[in-house]
């Protein structure tokens, strides 16, 4: 095999393909890449059976043929190439990479040992890159990260004729974001995939600034995938079974009590006090007509409070909220305001919960459709 | 204090000076044994044993008519059962003990702020400061016992000293149903006379190389050569004994935080094999620590898994919940999974225990918006209600029916 190649498209493709591929693996082989060059240029691949990715490049190939190289190594090596043509070639079980007056002689893994790449299905619908993107960093911090329960590690993706709403939690909030989706040719009407979350927050930062995405969902041995594609790159990902807890009756259907209040200012405030705090507790929020008092309770050191403008709705309301659970539904609404509303609760053992959505002005609601549900702690004051 | 039967009671007369008396110890008598005999009314005055009815077993109590044919506790069941053949063994019952023992503990936390808990009935409490409300350390005493009798039907012993350590030798004296008073003048009067064993620390070995060299009384040690006395028991050990004998003891009554953890466990009558019993056992032993937890108020945010091989090589395994919890369904499936490694490498199992660490109080962490655990909750409540009320082991999960290890008491059964 032997090919040359642009130093910046090879380096951007072999991290693109390294990107996904687990820390640790108990299986050596999956830590490589696998480059398969043909007439019709490169491809390079990593799989670990959980996700794949693969992406297709240009390059002067002069003799076609496939190897496999560890991964995080070629990845290294690519980034710190100097600004010249990129020569590959092999001989026997030696790689031979050449760039400018660098050279490096890597050993090939056993290739024909490497596992085929998934069988993508024909697409089910295309989304637009940067609201995909968007919706996902929104989304996705409200995940568990906790792999006892793997069901809500993922984000479920609903679609539904013209949308498709993302969904994510780890039972203490949920947040959920609805975004346009164009189901094409495919005739699909509803489809559900819950993806791993990690993943999918690679797919939004890979993709980003692709335009548009199509996405496939593919089932084979009873294991269900999901792929997407842009740019001639494309990642899978084994979708989590299981089904996902239905969170969506957890919002109210009418608020009326409600507060708005500038988002940045907020989030500083929550910052500051928040100091003081020790680990895991929460900050007490007292809403009147005269603004929010935040009050933190820490050691016995320390205290702090503060209070800024907040336009309330309805009655005075007090709620204890963790604070980097808030912080985490503010910087998400993406907007200059952000209203907290509060629900009500039969349950006198469990305060309701509180409901953040994007304001883009103190009486204007935002127009994206974000919701972010926060369930507060006991008030043990 | 020696084997505690009550042939050897002390109690005070009323009109001694009690003012210089300010500690108190408080002792349940024949605790566990007490608590089964409320639900067994018909034997009382009979010995008593509490502890499984099984070959590897343990006495966990026993009554004082058991004691007298020694009968002592941690003592082998089949050894207890030759000294004791007429004994009538009952299981025990650690949520109606816990129960107790709240209820007690709560009675001393109204008398003093100042109560030093030790185990589950036990505890020092220094009544200096409350005299202007309950009277004297001999009327505080008096009102102990009373209250205590009054609302469990319990009966106590109480020793109060100046020192921790004469008022625990006091209560030991007194029992049963006892309370002695020793001033701290007559401190000296009342310990010399004792045998050594009566010195905090000195049993076994110790008092055995005591005695050879020559020392029976407490009176012996308080005026022994420190050099003999040094060679028998060390440096350190001749100090403390040396001021022990002269009743000093400077530690005061400290209190302690409740219990750091709660935990049960089980020795099987043969190794076991057979993942789905030990499972069986895991399940049986989660619902009794939940069972505590919620008795105490309280919920573990980590779950022990102990286990115990064939050759006595032990493992315990902790696992961090997500959520703190007092559910016996989630404690066991918690210490399943912990259990899933060891049930494939197949070695017969002499011990499982479970064991809830770092308790907290339920609902100072984050809540969470839903409780996936709700329907357990309500089924683990009316379990213990239905408990409560026709007895341990009236209802239980169907997978413990017809296991081995029963919950009804097994009145009189011997092996």
């Amino acid at each position: 095999m032997k090919f040359q190649v642009n130093r910046d498209v090879f380096s951007e493709a072999v991290s693109f393909a390294v990107k996904l591929l687990p820390q640790r693996t108990t299986l050596p082989i999956l830590s490589g890449v696998l480059i398969e060059a043909t007439d019709e240029g490169l491809t390079l691949s990593s799989f670990d059976y959980e996700v794949s990715a693969r992406t297709q490049i240009l390059a002067e190939v002069e003799e076609p043929g496939r190897v496999l190289v560890s991964g995080k190594l070629l990845a290294d090596i690519a980034s710190r190439l100097p600004n010249a043509p990129v020569r590959f070639s092999t001989e026997d079980n030696k790689i031979t990479v050449a760039c400018g007056t660098g050279h490096f002689t890597l050993s090939s893994m056993p290739v024909e040992e490497y596992p085929s790449l998934p069988q993508i299905s024909d697409k089910v619908g295309t989304l637009k890159a940067d609201l995909f993107a968007a919706a996902i960093s929104q989304v996705a911090v409200a995940a568990s990260r906790d792999d006892v329960t793997p069901v809500i590690t993922g984000v479920q993706l609903e679609v539904s004729e013209n949308n498709i709403s993302l969904v994510a939690t780890d039972r203490y909030r949920v947040a959920v974001r609805d975004i346009e989706w164009d189901a094409g040719a495919s005739g699909v009407e509803a489809a559900t995939a819950l993806v791993p979350a990690k993943t999918l927050v690679e797919v939004g930062k890979t993709f980003g600034n692709s335009g548009e995405i199509s996405v496939a969902i593919t089932s084979s041995d009873e294991r269900e995938l999901i792929a997407f594609q842009a740019d001639k790159k494309t990642v899978t990902s084994l979708l989590i079974k299981g089904n996902f807890p239905p969170v969506r009756r957890l919002f109210p259907e009418t608020v009326d009590n409600f507060a708005v209040m500038n988002t940045g200012e907020l989030i500083e405030a929550v910052r500051r006090v928040s100091l003081v705090l020790e680990r895991e507790a929460a900050l007490r929020f007292t809403f009147t007509t005269e603004g929010v008092t935040l009050e933190a309770i820490g050691s016995e050191q320390a205290q702090a409070s503060e209070t800024i403008d907040a336009f309330l709705t309805g009655d005075d309301t007090v709620v204890s909220l963790k604070p980097q659970f808030l912080i985490d539904g503010l910087s998400s609404v993406h907007s200059e305001f952000v209203r907290i509303s509060f629900t009500k609760t039969e349950n006198p053992n469990k305060p309701g919960p509180v409901l953040i959505t994007s304001q883009s002005s103190k009486d204007q609601p935002g127009s994206d459709n974000y919701k972010y549900l926060l369930q507060p702690n006991l008030l043990l004051r | 204090m020696g084997k505690q039967d009550g042939r050897t009671r002390h109690v005070t007369a009323p009109g001694v000076d009690d003012s210089t008396a300010t500690i108190l110890h408080v002792d349940m008598d024949a605790f566990f044994a007490s608590v089964e005999l409320l639900d067994h009314p018909e034997l009382i005055g009979k010995p008593v044993i509490v502890g499984h009815n099984s070959v590897r077993s343990v006495v966990t109590a026993a009554t004082y008519e058991a004691r007298k044919y020694g009968v002592n506790s941690a003592m082998p069941m089949a050894l207890a059962l030759r000294r004791c053949p007429n004994a009538i063994v009952l299981e025990p019952h650690f949520e109606r003990y816990q129960h107790f023992s709240s209820i007690v503990f709560d009675i001393c936390d109204q008398l003093t702020p100042k109560v030093e808990r030790l185990g589950i009935d036990e505890a020092f409490l220094d009544v200096a400061g409350a005299r202007a409300i309950y009277g004297s350390p001999l009327e505080v005493a008096a009102l102990l016992r009373r209250r205590v009798f009054a609302e469990t039907g319990l009966v106590c012993s109480v020793g109060a000293a100046a020192s921790k350590y004469v008022a625990k030798v006091a209560s030991g004296l007194s029992k049963p149903d006892g309370l002695l008073v020793i001033p701290a003048d007559k401190t000296i009067e009342f310990l010399h006379p004792l045998p050594i064993t009566a010195l905090w620390g000195v049993g076994g070995k110790t008092a055995e190389s005591l005695q050879h060299r020559g020392f029976s009384t407490i009176a012996d040690i308080a005026h022994a050569d420190r050099e003999t006395l040094t060679r028998a028991v060390g440096e350190a050990g001749a100090v403390k004994l040396h001021n022990l004998s002269w009743g000093n003891d400077p530690r005061n009554v400290v209190e302690r935080a409740a219990e750091k953890s709660i935990g049960h466990e089980t020795t099987f009558e043969y190794n076991v094999l057979d993942a789905n019993e030990i499972r069986r056992e895991l399940l049986r032993l989660s619902g009794k620590v939940a069972a505590r937890l919620r008795g105490a108020g309280m919920e573990a945010s980590t779950v022990v898994l102990k286990l115990r091989f064939e050759d006595f090589s032990t493992i315990t395994r902790s696992r961090k919940l997500p959520d703190p919890t007092d559910l016996g369904r989630t404690i066991y499936e918690t210490v399943r999974d912990v259990y899933a490694d060891f049930a494939r490498e197949g070695r017969p199992v002499r011990l499982v225990g479970v064991r809830g660490e770092q308790l907290v109080e339920p609902g100072g962490g984050q809540l969470s918006l839903w409780d996936t655990t709700d329907g357990w909750r309500d089924a683990e409540q009316a379990m213990e209600a239905a408990s409560a009320r026709f007895g341990t082991g009236a209802i239980g999960p169907a997978r413990l029916l017809g296991s081995q290890r029963s919950e009804r008491p097994r009145l009189g059964q011997r092996d």
